[in-house]
C-alpha cells in the first residue's frame, strides 16, 4: 500500500541489538542487583547473549575511556549491578511506530470483553499517551468488529477449554437463522469482523461463522479434542461444486474484484471499459445482494446454474412486492 | 555482527549524548579511537553508523561546529529528545500492555521494542487463550501517527490531488484505517481511507498546528454519512431475523420502534443516498425504507429498473 514514503534507514542486526541494550541498561542500573534470569525474561534474551552484552558494556563509557569513565559491570552470584551508566539513564524515546503499536494494541484490547474500564490497561494507556503527547481517545480508535455482550468472551473460553458450543446463528449468505453445534477451533479478527472457525455438527464439516451474526452462545458439556493442525484457510473457500457466475462490471463496480474471491478477470469484449469477471457464488442470496446493489453497473453474462442469471431481477421483484403492499394502503411513512 | 561494532555504536551514542557542543566527524574519530585511520574506510563506517542510529530512532542532530571557519558539520544527540520520560508504569500496567500487544498486532510493527523501553516483558502473553489474534494492516499509519503526536502537517496524494493536511486522528473501522484532518488544499476537514492513498506520507515537520476543539469526531462514519448531500433522517423497518444485528450495528440510539413481531424501525441520518440505498438493499426483502417519501421513492425506482 505504501509507496515512495520517506523511510528511516533499514534496521540492521547490530542496531537491533544496540536498541535492546539501550532499553535494558537503564532498567538494570535503576534496580538493585536483579538476577540474570529476571533480565533474560524481561528483555527476551538468552543467558549467553546477555553475558556477552554485559561484557561489551564494560567497554563503554566516555573519553578518555580510563577505567573510572567506563560503565562498571558487577556480576555476583546470579545478580547484576551496573554503575556509572548515567549517560544511559533513560531509554531511547519511543519512535512513532513503537508508540503506535502500543496504543493500538491497548485501544483495541480495551474493546475486548472482560477488559476492566478502569483497570491497569486503561491507566497504562493514559500514561503512555502522556509520554507520547497525545490524548488516546482523540488520536486513535480501533474497532476490531462488533459482537453482542458475552458472545466473544464465551467463544474464546470455550475454544481455550475445548468445549462444544451451541450457536444461535444468522447465516447471512443463505439468509436463514439457524441453530448450530460447533467445536470451536479458533477465534480471530479479520478485516473489521470477528470470526470463529470450527467443526459444525449440522454441516458435518469445517465452517466459518461471523461473530457479529451470532445472537447467542451456549457452552455445552461435550468436550472435544482440538485438531493438531487447525484449518487456517481463507474466509471463503470455494469447493468443487460451488457454482460460478460471469459478470460484466462497469468501472464504478470494480471494487467487487478487490472484495470477493474471483476465479477469472479480464476486459469485457468491445470498448465498453467494463471488466468481465467470473465469481464463485457461495449462496444465491449473496448474488442477489450484489446484483440489486450494483443495479445498472453490472450485467450477468452467464451462470453455471439455471436461475442464477435471473437472480437480480427476481430479488428486485420480491423486494418491490413488499413496497407495493404498502403503497396500496397509502401508509408510506411507517404509520402501521 | 562483531562485538567491536556493537561497542563502537554504544560508545558513539554515549559520546554524542555527553558532548556539550556538536562534534565534527574528525573529532569523533579521534576521540573514539575505534574507526580506521584511512579516510575512505572511516567515512564509510561512520555513514553506516549514523544510518544505524537513525534507524533506531536516535535523534542525531547536525549543526555547524561553533567557532570553526570555514563551517564544518558537527553531530550531537540532545538528551531532551533522546530520553524517554518515565511514564511510571506499575508492574500490573506493564503486564496489561504486554497482554494487549500479544492479542492485537499491526503488520510489520512490533510492540515488543516499545515494551522493552518501558521496562520489558512482564506477566503472561495471550498464550493461554492463544486464540484471538487480530492483525491490522500497517501502510502509512506509522508516519501519520508520528505527525498526529507532533501536531505537524503531512503531504500525500489522494484522488489525484497532492494535499497538505493537518492530521487529527486515525480510526480503524470495518477493516480499514481512516485518517481525519484539516485539508489545506481543500480548506476543509476531510476523512481519507488509507488504502486509497496514492503516495507515501511525507512529514513536513512544521508549522505546528493547534487542533480545534470543534474538530469532527473522526472516521467513525458509516458510508451513508460520508457525503455532502443535505442530511435527512431516514426510517428503515428491519425484520426480526436481522433486527438484533442492525441495532447492534447502529447503536441503541438509532432504535425508533420495536414491534410485536420482533421487527424494528431504526433512524439513520443520511448524507449519501447511493450508499444508503446500497446498505438497505443488503437486507433484500427483510428491510424497507418507510420514509421520507423521496428516499423510499428512490429505492422503488431503482428496483423497478432492475425488475423490468
Amino acid at each position: 500500500m505504501s509507496t515512495g514514503a520517506p523511510q528511516a534507514p533499514a534496521r540492521t542486526k547490530a542496531s537491533d541489538r544496540v536498541a535492546r541494550m539501550l532499553a535494558m541498561v537503564p532498567w538494570i542500573a535503576s534496580h538493585d542487583g536483579p538476577t540474570v534470569d529476571e533480565i533474560c525474561e524481561r528483555f527476551q534474551v538468552s543467558r549467553r547473549k546477555l553475558l556477552e552484552d554485559l561484557e561489551v558494556l564494560s567497554l563503554v563509557g566516555v573519553p578518555p575511556y580510563t577505567p573510572d569513565t567506563l560503565i562498571e559491570v558487577t556480576i555476583e552470584g546470579d545478580r547484576v549491578w551496573l554503575r556509572f551508566a548515567e549517560m544511559f539513564a533513560r531509554p531511547l524515546h519511543l519512535t512513532p511506530e513503537q508508540g503506535l503499536a502500543l496504543v493500538v494494541a491497548g485501544r483495541a484490547s480495551q474493546a475486548l470483553p472482560g477488559t476492566d474500564a478502569g483497570g491497569p490497561l486503561a491507566t497504562a494507556l493514559v500514561k503512555v499517551a502522556a509520554v507520547l503527547g497525545i490524548d488516546p481517545d482523540d488520536a486513535v480508535s480501533v474497532a476490531l468488529g462488533e459482537t453482542r455482550p458475552g458472545v466473544l468472551d464465551r467463544l474464546r473460553r470455550a475454544t481455550a477449554a475445548g468445549r462444544r458450543v451451541r450457536l444461535d446463528y444468522y447465516a447471512y449468505s443463505r439468509d436463514q437463522r439457524t441453530t448450530r453445534d460447533v467445536d470451536p477451533h479458533a477465534v480471530f479478527a479479520h478485516e473489521g469482523a470477528w470470526y470463529v472457525r470450527g467443526y459444525c455438527h449440522q454441516a458435518e464439516d469445517q465452517r466459518l461463522f461471523r461473530v457479529d451474526r451470532i445472537y447467542g452462545v451456549e457452552v455445552l458439556d461435550e468436550a472435544f479434542t482440538p485438531p493438531d493442525d487447525p484449518d487456517t484457510g481463507g474466509v471463503f473457500e470455494p469447493g468443487p461444486d460451488t457454482p460460478r457466475v460471469t459478470l460484466d462490471l462497469a468501472p464504478a463496480a470494480r471494487w467487487v474484484v478487490e472484495t470477493y474471491p474471483v476465479d477469472d478477470v479480464g476486459p469485457a469484449p468491445g470498448r465498453s471499459g467494463r471488466l468481465r469477471v467470473r465469481l464463485w457464488v457461495s449462496a444465491t442470496p449473496w448474488l442477489e445482494r450484489l446484483l440489486v446493489r450494483l443495479g445498472p453497473d453490472v450485467r450477468v453474462v452467464d451462470a453455471d446454474v439455471p436461475g442464477l442469471a435471473d437472480a437480480g431481477r427476481n430479488a428486485a421483484r420480491r423486494i418491490l412486492g413488499r413496497y407495493g403492499e404498502q403503497a396500496a394502503d397509502g401508509s408510506v411513512t411507517g404509520a402501521r | 555482527m562483531s562485538a567491536a561494532k556493537l561497542e563502537r555504536l554504544l560508545n558513539l551514542t554515549a559520546l554524542l549524548l555527553e558532548t556539550p557542543r556538536p562534534l565534527s566527524a574528525v573529532e569523533i574519530r579521534d576521540r573514539l579511537g575505534m574507526y580506521a585511520d584511512e579516510t575512505d574506510a572511516f567515512r564509510r563506517a561512520f555513514e553506516r553508523d549514523k544510518d544505524d542510529l537513525r534507524g533506531m530512532g536516535v535523534p542525531l542532530e547536525v549543526q555547524a561546529v561553533p567557532g570553526v571557519l570555514p563551517a564544518v558539520e558537527g553531530y550531537r544527540i540532545p538528551k531532551d529528545r533522546y530520553y524517554l520520560r518515565d511514564p511510571g508504569l506499575s508492574a500490573d500496567e506493564l503486564a496489561a500492555l504486554h497482554l494487549a500487544a500479544s492479542v492485537v498486532q499491526i503488520d510489520g510493527l512490533s510492540a515488543r521494542e516499545g515494551l522493552l523501553k518501558l521496562g520489558g516483558m512482564v506477566g503472561e502473553s495471550d498464550g493461554a487463550m492463544g486464540l484471538a489474534v487480530a492483525a491490522l494492516p500497517a501502510g502509512n499509519v506509522g508516519p501519520l501517527f508520528g505527525a498526529i503526536a507532533a501536531q505537524t502537517p503531512v503531504r500525500f496524494t489522494y484522488r489525484g490531488t497532492e494535499r497538505t493536511v493537518d492530521p487529527y486522528r486515525l480510526d480503524f473501522l470495518r477493516g480499514r484505517w481512516y485518517l481525519s484532518g484539516f485539508d489545506h488544499t481543500r480548506d476543509d476537514e476531510r476523512v481519507y481511507r488509507l488504502d486509497r492513498f496514492e503516495s507515501g506520507v511525507e512529514r513536513l515537520g512544521r508549522p505546528r498546528f493547534e487542533r480545534p476543539a470543534t474538530a469532527m469526531p473522526g472516521g467513525a462514519l458509516e458510508p451513508w454519512q460520508i457525503g455532502e448531500e443535505e442530511a435527512v433522517d431516514a426510517q428503515v423497518l428491519v425484520d426480526a431475523a436481522q433486527a438484533p444485528w442492525i441495532v447492534q450495528h447502529l447503536g441503541p440510539g438509532s432504535l425508533a420502534e420495536e414491534r410485536a413481531d420482533g421487527s424494528v424501525v431504526v433512524t439513520m441520518t443520511v448524507t449519501n443516498r447511493d450508499s444508503f440505498r446500497s446498505f438497505v438493499l443488503t437486507f433484500l426483502d427483510h428491510a424497507e425504507v418507510l420514509g421520507p417519501p423521496e428516499l423510499r421513492a428512490d429505492v422503488v425506482e431503482w428496483l423497478e429498473a432492475l425488475a423490468a
